[in-house]
């Protein structure tokens, strides 16, 4: 016999409420991000590994990695963050003209974090430091390459999204649910970032 | 690449509709055989596009066993009848490196494009909305993505047998230094990383997607402990899925890595310089590996714990000491991995430590397994084609299980490590209890899916050319491996003393060829069945899960109107009912009278 409530937002009608799918998504981009976690939990625990069977780290004759500009890219990663989290805060009082504009600044932050990035490769590059050279190369290269991935594609995304905002301010329907998740997307990508760059350019 | 799919797949489940909804796209069908079809967001397209792809690619595994057992009951004779079409330079003969591509594609083929389109892309698919009384998935276009990924992997994974150097050969596991552009150059093995990650791809989308809605869309009335039993299985197996998938997405990133841009993660370093561990790759895979044994086993374990009961006319005994097994297993799949790699020179502390914790996981399996046996104690009996295959697992789950303690004791396992007792081990479970339990799936789900029944004699046939075939194949496995013959050996009479086991082989392989053989029933039951089978009535089992509440096959939006739940799943049986309606069930959606 069974009197325990219904699950959210299912009704006997079928039709669900937009604020039901709402926490659909929520709740499924929040499952896919743990997942995500565990992805490059396995790419750190890869790193310690290696790292702790190494004699010296950086190993003797590799080049330093520079720590100023990842410092600073760190920053423009955090700050892209928090403007999509505001113009979406100011969308839910009333404002949603202005999330366009948010969002858009937030997407040309996650380029310049890009052109940043490469920078750094291309200066690691011509010091010496190859992907093949060693597993010290391969560290760096591979997480923050494939963090850099992640990163294009919030750019991609938030940007795809910034131009449906911009158009929506004539006809009133910005795709806020979309942001929302790519807001929960991006402060991911952001706080993984942080974490790469403590244990690769610090420890 | 993954950071696309991501955003993809946040951009995808809200594109257009920001506040407002408009009328459940779900509730309408689509218009336009492209859409209906190929591109359907309907859950139970889906499903079917996830069983013939499984199905198919379950046929070509088939026949890859049937070359690898032609080999060893045969060292070195040309393959009959096809055989010159397939080696033609070696006039029919299968070459070592052929054999290894074989075992490698074998066991590639059968775990991530048989078993798993099968089990969780098909009846996943299929069966959570209907049981738990939903109009389809909570993301019906995720569910698109999630087949076509699997659809792109297979394509990507078919196309490694056609290129230079040829299919992969580093065995499915991928070990390196085997899987290092050293130990297996060529485009093949580069492409089985790729095929690989877009396969985990799909399944991590479609986790989210059964985990979400089974947290969301049942119907009202249906707490957590009123879902059937195939639910739970579905939905503990996609919260494994969520969680250890990705870890071998990440090996298989680094591997590629390895493969393509030259980084040394797996390669071993010299003293001095430093380097990269082999086992470290064996870590990140078995993270996942041991887990990936479970993500199987509990669709099955669910499955079958409701069909025993729905054909024992019998409710199913201890469902809530069931369901608190199955998640007590789930717990503890995630913590045995070290089992696999007692020879890898592990510390022998961790060693007893994964050893004790493996052995401990016993009990939720041997609880499940008398709460089996209780459910069919003195019931009555329907031996009907999904009965006598459910019953099939429950046998070859049985010493499958009882084999792996073999295996979970260090001191057994160093001496059976990479015998043939392991194959024969896996075997009976990956192979017989998980493959028994698609066909139980199948014979019981058709008439829902395609609305005509299977025909019964046949697959009772079917069942029986099955299950002793297949016991003699996997048991004999047991016995070679006991008496001490390493898997993936190309010729064992290269050795002394495996020589006078030959004859042993030969007797497995002609096991094997008859139950190859005796699959061609049910190829044969299952499309004349799809043609020409009797028309299914809407409840032909007589159960009360929801999904026989409603015509077969359902309308596209499944219920008229979403039911409200009453009843647990399984209630049958019960005195009360049978007196006030003059039949033993009850439908979950139903008042007791």
């Amino acid at each position: 016999m069974s009197r325990v409530a219904g699950a959210g937002g299912a009704e006997t009608g079928g039709g669900r409420t937009a604020a039901a799918r709402d926490v659909d998504a929520t709740i499924g981009m929040t499952i896919l991000l743990g997942a995500w976690v565990m992805l490059f939990a396995a790419l750190f625990l890869a790193y310690g590994v290696v790292r702790v069977q190494a004699n010296e780290w950086p190993p003797f004759g590799a080049p330093r990695l520079p720590r100023g500009v990842p410092a600073l890219n760190t920053l423009l990663l955090i700050a892209s963050s928090l403007l999509l989290r505001r113009g979406l805060a100011r969308a839910r009082g009333g404002g949603a003209s202005s999330v366009a504009t948010a969002a858009a600044a937030a997407a040309l932050l996650g380029a310049g974090f890009l052109g940043a990035q490469l920078a750094v490769w291309r200066v690691m590059l011509a010091r010496g430091l190859f992907p093949s050279s060693g597993v010290y190369g391969s560290v760096f290269f591979a997480l923050t390459g494939f963090h850099a991935l992640h990163v294009l594609g919030g750019v991609v995304a938030i940007s795809v999204l910034a131009v449906q905002a911009a158009r929506a301010r004539r006809r009133g329907r910005a795709p806020l649910r979309a942001l929302r998740l790519t807001a929960l997307y991006w402060d991911f990508v952001a706080i993984v970032w942080v974490a790469m760059y403590l244990a690769v350019y610090w420890l | 690449m993954p950071a696309d799919e991501t955003a993809g797949g946040a951009g995808d489940e809200a594109s257009g509709d920001g506040d407002a909804d408009p009328a459940d796209e779900s509730q309408q069908a689509p218009r336009g055989w492209w859409r209906r079809y190929v591109f359907s967001t309907d859950h139970k397209t889906i499903a079917k596009q996830f069983l013939f792809l499984g199905l198919g690619f379950l046929a070509v595994g088939g026949f890859l066993a049937m070359l690898i057992r032609w080999q060893l009951a045969n060292p070195g004779a040309p393959f009959p009848l096809v055989g010159k079409l397939l080696y033609g330079s070696s006039g029919g003969v299968i070459s070592p490196a052929a054999y290894t591509a074989l075992f490698t594609m074998h066991g590639t083929i059968m775990i991530f494009f048989a078993i798993t389109p099968i089990l969780i892309g098909a009846f996943g698919n299929f069966c959570i909305p209907l049981l738990i009384g939903a109009r389809d998935m909570v993301f019906p276009r995720l569910n698109l993505l999630s087949f076509w990924s699997m659809f792109l992997s297979t394509a990507i994974l078919t196309a490694s047998f056609f290129v230079p150097l040829g299919a992969p050969q580093a065995g499915w596991t991928a070990y390196p230094t085997l899987s290092t552009a050293i130990g297996t150059p060529g485009l093949g093995q580069t492409l089985w990383t790729v095929a690989i990650y877009f396969n985990g791809a799909s399944s991590i989308m479609g986790a989210v997607n059964y985990i979400t809605t089974v947290i969301r869309l049942r119907a009202p009335g249906m707490g957590y402990f009123q879902m059937p039993l195939t639910v739970w299985g579905f939905w503990l197996t996609s919260i494994l899925n969520a969680l250890f998938v990705p870890v071998l997405a990440a090996g298989m990133v680094l591997l590629f890595f390895d493969r393509v841009f030259g980084t040394q993660f797996f390669i071993a370093g010299t003293a001095i310089r430093g380097g990269g561990d082999p086992i470290l790759y064996q870590h990140l895979f078995w993270l996942f590996g041991h887990p990936e044994v479970y993500i199987l086993i509990l669709p099955a374990w669910g499955i079958v714990s409701d069909l025993l009961s729905f054909f024992a006319r019998k409710p199913a005994f201890g469902y809530r000491v069931t369901v608190w097994s199955m998640i007590a297993v789930v717990v503890l799949s995630s913590l045995v991995y070290g089992h696999h790699m007692f020879v890898t020179g592990m510390s022998p502390m961790l060693g007893e430590s994964f050893m004790l914790l493996t052995m401990i996981i016993s009990v939720p399996a041997v609880v499940l397994f008398f709460n089996w046996l209780g459910t069919i104690w003195r019931g009555a009996m329907r031996t009907t084609p999904p009965m006598l295959f459910a019953l099939g697992l429950v046998f070859t789950f049985a010493i499958g299980g009882l084999t792996g303690l073999f295996l979970a004791d260090i001191e057994a396992d160093v001496y059976l490590h990479d015998t043939y007792f392991v194959v024969g081990h896996f075997h009976l479970i990956m192979a017989a209890a998980v493959l028994l339990a698609a066909f139980a799936g199948i014979h019981y789900w058709f008439p829902k899916m395609f609305g005509r029944m299977m025909n019964g004699p046949l697959g009772k046939l079917h069942f029986w050319l099955t299950i002793l075939p297949l016991n003699v194949v996997f048991c004999g496995q047991l016995l070679i491996g006991y008496a001490g013959m390493q898997r993936r050996l190309y010729d064992p009479s290269a050795y002394e003393f495996l020589r006078p086991l030959l004859e042993l082989n030969r007797g497995i392989s002609h096991a094997a060829f008859l139950l190859g053989a005796a699959q061609l029933i049910f190829v044969v039951n299952f499309f004349w069945s799809l043609a020409r089978g009797r028309k299914a009535e809407p409840n032909p089992w007589q159960v009360g899960t929801l999904e026989w509440t409603v015509p077969s096959p359902p309308p596209h939006h499944n219920f008229d109107r979403i039911p409200i739940v009453r009843q647990g799943p399984h209630e049958l049986g019960n005195p009360r009912v049978i007196e006030a309606l003059g039949r033993d069930w009850l439908a979950q959606d139903e008042e007791m009278p």
